[in-house]
């Protein structure tokens, strides 16, 4: 359904106004040139490359960012301390995607996740091992790093995340 | 301490999705018009000062506060463009309070001006442009541009605001239904507001439900619409606005803060913010705001309120983190009524974001609303007397939070 049909269809009063002379114009932004230095991210990069993750620590407020970050905004101070970070994680966050494939049209619904690695203070937007459905998408749920089989040394050497078991049970109140 | 700064009269332009039949200076005068009309004693003249704001880049013509100067009748007057993305009314509030609050000689009534026709322009280029830097830096660290659109598809508003309707869905347990609840209740509203723009009378809970997925939790029938509009607000101190208006509504705490962004972060580096339904911004800039208006339990103290909600979670959200109710119960305040027009602390009488969203207006339509039903003069009037209320706004880079707490008496000093 159009956008016009579905509004009509939920009972939408639309005012007409008539038109005042519109003259056609473009306005094109010319590249530009953003600075950002990305030194601290190079140590991170660099583990990648071997399979490792590190997260950044704030040695004022004890806060590991991952991805690292140039600066605490808590603190004012720069993070300075790598810290070893496990594959595992959890889902913080998501949100799911609707995109048409190319080739067959189908609309297909992605999730995409908030990540959050065990022992990281941040979460950053990634993505679900496709053949999870997000039906099955909770928040909180463990996941786990699934390596790129090329690795380059960039963010995208995490491919996605894999779900894993969930060790936790739902624990029945006592019955007295 | 600065002067005492009061709200004399506000005024709005009809919204549309195409206000084909005027430009946008055409459309700001429409504002500025009424805005006056309500203040039959002051003159274009008699306005000492303009502050003025719309989201940069968003129509595809800049420095508009220029080239509209004889529109809006600000010619050889002191002029200042503020705009901080979907925060730019409230931010143009603040700086109207402030240019007020200030004190200096020659400035007293000071005309606060907000607008947007989008329909002139492309929207998402403004929007993307707000973090063409972040994305580019990203890219640099190794992901493609088609996977990051991937990503981002679900980091425009909508997109954070489906991560924090997740959150909080998932917190106090409600359904979509409780959504549709909400949207329901402000189409109607905005059916009883002139100049309001998705006017649906007649919708129900089922109708809603019945739209396509734009991003779960959120449908198509619940996100807010693209407007063309205007809005107007005029600040004046505490002895002049007794000369001009049967009710001065005096302005007695305003906040303004940035939390942390949310998502992509600054560099790609992510975010604290953890659960995005926790808007630790929000809830500083309320205890910031209420502390100036001398207000310690906003849940008994405030009688009306406009936040800033384009989607229905986020009103959900908003009232409670304003501390207008207990966490995780706003839900039930709409189904039994409190919320509505007759209850005991009616929300968004004018429809909200939610019905009318003309991006760079929407934050200060917020106090606009909130002034003009203290005054008695709203388009959708609440039958009770309003005291105190306040308007709300969120925008920037999905990380500023503003605020105007208002009443009909000035804070009472101890
Ligand atoms: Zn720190």
């Amino acid at each position: 359904m159009s956008k016009r049909t579905l509004r009509k269809s939920m009972g939408y009063i639309k005012k007409e106004y008539p038109r005042t002379r519109t003259i056609p114009a473009s306005w094109y932004l010319s590249s530009y040139k953003f600075k950002f230095n990305i030194t601290h991210m190079k140590p991170f990069l660099d583990k990648l490359k071997q399979k490792k993750l590190v997260g950044l620590q704030c040695s004022s407020c004890n806060r590991i960012y991952f991805p690292p970050r140039q600066i605490c905004g808590k603190c004012l101070v720069k993070p300075d301390r790598w810290i070893d970070l496990r594959e595992t994680g959890r889902v913080a966050s998501f949100t799911v995607t609707y995109l048409k494939d190319p080739e067959t049209g189908e609309v297909l619904e992605r999730p995409i996740v908030c990540a959050q690695l065990d022992g990281a203070d941040t979460s950053y937007p990634a993505q679900l091992d496709p053949d999870i459905e997000f039906k099955d998408t909770y928040i909180g749920m463990p996941i786990k790093v699934h390596w790129a089989e090329n690795i380059k040394g960039g963010l995208m050497d995490i491919e996605y995340y894999d779900s894993i078991e969930d060790s936790a049970k739902d624990l029945q109140p006592k019955e007295e | 301490m600065g002067r005492q700064v009061c709200v004399a009269s506000a005024g709005f332009s009809e919204h549309a999705s195409k206000r084909s039949d005027v430009n946008m200076p055409e459309l700001v005068n429409e504002a500025i018009v009424d805005c006056l009309k309500r203040v039959p004693s002051l003159d274009i003249k008699d306005i000492d000062a303009f502050v003025n704001g719309n989201m940069p880049a968003f129509e595809g013509s800049n420095i508009p506060e220029l080239w509209m100067t004889d529109w809006m009748g600000a010619r050889n007057k002191p002029l200042m463009r503020v705009t901080t993305g979907g925060t730019t009314g409230g931010s143009v509030a603040i700086a109207g309070y402030y240019s007020v609050a200030a004190g200096l000689p020659g400035v007293d009534n000071v005309l606060a001006i907000a607008f947007e026709q989008q329909s002139q322009g492309d929207t998402s280029v403004g929007l993307a442009s707000v973090a063409y830097g972040e994305i580019s830096v990203m890219n640099s660290l190794g992901i493609p541009y088609d996977q990051l659109t991937l990503l981002l598809s679900g980091g425009a508003a909508i997109g954070i605001a489906s991560y924090q309707a997740t959150n909080y869905m998932r917190k106090s347990k409600i359904t979509e239904e409780d959504l549709a609840r909400v949207v329901v209740q402000n189409r109607h509203n905005a059916a009883k507001t002139w100049w309001a723009h998705l006017k649906m009378p007649d919708l129900t809970i089922e109708e809603v439900l019945d739209t396509p997925y734009i991003s779960y939790p959120l449908r198509y029938g619940m996100v807010c619409p693209a407007s063309d509009g205007a809005c107007a607000m005029l600040f004046t101190t505490e002895e002049k606005a007794k000369d001009i208006c049967d009710i001065p509504v005096f302005v007695n705490g305003v906040g303004s803060i940035a939390n942390e962004t949310a998502l992509i972060g600054y560099g790609g580096s992510g975010s604290g913010q953890l659960d995005l339904s926790e808007q630790l911004g929000a809830q500083k800039t309320s205890e910031i705001a209420f502390n100036q208006a001398g207000i310690h339990f906003p849940r008994k103290e405030i009688d009306y309120a406009e936040v800033y909600s384009p989607f229905p979670n986020q009103e959900l959200m908003w009232v409670e983190k304003l501390g207008l109710f207990e966490e995780n119960t706003a839900t039930k305040m709409y189904e039994t009524g409190v919320t509505a027009l007759n209850g005991e602390l009616p929300i968004n009488c004018s429809g909200g974001v939610n019905s009318t969203n003309a991006i760079g207006a929407s934050a200060l339509e917020r106090p606009a609303v909130a002034a003009l039903q203290i005054m008695g003069k709203a388009s959708n009037q609440v039958p009770k007397t309003v005291h105190t209320s306040l308007g709300h706004g969120w925008g920037g880079y999905v990380n500023l939070v503003t605020m105007m707490v208002m009443a009909d008496e000035p804070v009472r000093k101890y």
